[in-house]
């Protein structure tokens, strides 16, 4: 028997994952030309930082993606016996912080902007011998970087569901914040050439409400996540169905009464105990062995269920338990 | 797996983006938010002038130097009147950003932490602190060597951190042999330039943050005479 085990991807989820590792290293390729197009751009304007600021958060979930997928699939040893799968969980609390972030940075900042009356300077430059407005240049820095954006996020959504990654879905997200900014950017210097200094401010105001409650939502999950919280699907808008037809697989089964099943995630992947009430006792650890056999081949992500058998199902009580500090 | 996918939603921005700039392409610079250059156009432009020779000289109460020559002649075709305010940095540009001032000039370079609050044009022009030696004594290089340079300036303490030997004097034109010296005076004093360069400064006008339209008139009027304001330099910098 062995711990190290079942850790690889089935074979067709393997190919997603490469293809969201291909995916994640064109964003940050795309990303580095981004920023240097932004910074190019951005002259001795302050209008453009915050613009490049958000193409610099970019880069924080896509290295956490490529860093925790290097680590995740090591196996389990003596000093990490349940294997690296957590990492996935520390890369997604990273990058939800990063869209919270950014998204407390744009309200902070477009605020300012506001109260301070701040009205943006935007003059005229000479890359290639002919002044040209800065605000043209601006603008056509901004369409660079939202094109892609649009598309990347657009990609990254299917693969975060069927590969159950949610550092994937943080990062669609947050290439979705990118170019929604990049547009309030274009709107706000829009509103500059036609003499109107707040355009920037509110139309930015307007969609860090967005990238903000996006931000909690996600870093509520990873949080969640880390405190061994029942399964949530990708996108954190229910439970995950897993447990439910884990249960009803097991009771399927002749010898059990009844069952209780508990799972966390790891990551990518489910842990958990199931404990049986069984209706006889002959042969228990072949049929121990069957109900992991059982619930393991429903789904690929529940990769360990530490069957038990039990005279009774476990239930959670209610209160607070005794010593139990306020 | 149930997983609810969010749905893709139309780039709306990009589009509304696209179709404002559209309707705005044909006219292509930008409008004050503040009216600025409406106000100054056919009346009066209010200028703030900072004394830096020979950028802004003042004399006996007149005004003078290359960027009140240059505002004058800007002011000129926007067939408007100056009304000139000499005064502190301070002073001016606390106006300036009251909005009680449409310009603020005095040999102001682009690093000037005044950027903060007010608006810089585009440098128009850049201007070079030189080591120049005199022709018998041609030498690109100055280690070792004497270089006279005016006590108590800002070339005068990059000078000492090179190889050469400072000389400090009082007044430039009155020193010999090789020298630390604005490169437009360097025909005046019959130096030929080493080719060191001690300072760089990119010269810029001041003007109320986020009069985008005035700016860039400013800027273009600026940009399109670099030979004028070359020979601006070389009148006005003579000894």
């Amino acid at each position: 028997m062995s711990w190290g085990t079942g850790f690889e991807l089935p074979p067709e989820k393997a190919r997603i994952a490469r293809r969201a590792r291909r995916l994640e290293w064109a964003t940050i390729g795309f990303f580095v030309t981004a920023v240097t197009a932004v910074y190019l751009a951005m002259g001795s304007s302050q209008a453009m930082k915050a613009a490049w600021i958000e193409d610099l958060l970019a880069f924080i979930p896509p290295i956490a993606f490529l860093v925790a997928n290097r680590i995740r699939y090591r196996q389990p040893n003596e000093r990490y016996p349940y294997g690296y799968h957590r990492a996935v969980a520390i890369g997604f609390l990273i990058s939800a912080f990063a869209l919270l972030t950014l998204g407390g940075y744009i309200v902070y900042d477009s605020i300012m902007k506001l109260i301070s009356f701040e009205h943006p300077p935007i003059g005229v430059v000479q890359p290639f011998g002919e002044p040209i407005w800065l605000g043209w240049l601006m603008i056509a820095a901004l369409l660079y970087t939202l094109g892609p954006a649009v598309i990347l996020g657009r990609l990254k959504l299917p693969l975060a569901a069927s590969l159950h990654d949610k550092i994937l879905y943080a990062d669609a997200e947050m290439n979705r914040a990118d170019w929604m900014t990049a547009g309030a950017a274009i709107l706000g210097i829009l509103g500059i050439r036609f003499g109107l200094w707040w355009t920037d401010a509110v139309a930015a105001l307007a969609i860090s409400v967005g990238i903000v409650n996006d931000g909690i939502k996600s870093l509520g999950a990873a949080v969640g996540e880390l405190m061994a919280k029942r399964p949530r699907t990708v996108d954190d808008s229910g439970d995950d169905p897993l447990q439910a037809r884990i249960e009803t697989e097991l009771r399927r089964l002749s010898w059990v009464k009844d069952v209780r099943v508990r799972l966390r995630e790891e990551g990518h992947v489910f842990y958990g105990e199931a404990a049986i009430v069984p209706s006889t006792i002959d042969d228990p650890i072949g049929r121990i062995e069957e109900a992991a056999e059982t619930a393991q081949s429903l789904d690929w992500r529940m990769h360990d269920l530490v069957v038990s058998l039990a005279p009774e199902v476990p239930e959670f009580e209610s209160g607070r338990p005794e010593g139990a500090s306020r | 797996m149930q997983c609810k996918l969010a749905t893709p939603r139309v780039p709306l921005p990009l589009a509304a983006a696209i179709l404002i700039l559209g309707a705005a392409a044909c006219t292509s610079l930008p409008v004050d938010p503040e009216g600025t250059l409406d106000r100054v156009r056919g009346g009066t432009l209010r200028a703030g002038a900072v004394e830096n020779d020979p950028w802004v000289t003042v004399e006996g109460g007149d005004l003078g130097g290359v960027e009140v020559r240059l505002l004058e002649e800007f002011a000129a075709g926007l067939e408007a009147d100056i009304e000139w305010t000499a005064g502190s940095e301070q002073e001016l540009f606390g106006a300036l950003n009251q909005g009680q001032l449409d310009v603020v000039v005095g040999g102001l370079v682009s690093d000037n932490p005044n950027s903060l609050h007010s608006a810089f044009t585009h440098p128009y022009v850049t201007s070079q602190v030189v080591v120049g030696t005199p022709p018998d004594l041609k030498d690109e290089d100055i280690a070792g060597i004497e270089v006279s340079v005016e006590a108590g300036t800002e070339a005068a303490g990059v000078l000492v951190k090179t190889d050469a030997v400072p000389v400090f004097v009082d007044d430039i034109a009155e020193a010999s042999g090789a020298a630390a010296v604005e490169k437009w005076l360097l025909d005046d004093l019959e130096l030929e330039d080493t080719g060191v360069r001690l300072l760089e400064s990119d010269h810029v006008m001041a003007v109320r943050l986020g009069e985008n339209g005035w700016m860039v008139e400013l800027e273009l009027f600026l940009l399109e005479r670099p030979g004028e304001i070359q020979r601006l330099i070389d009148d006005e910098g003579a000894l």
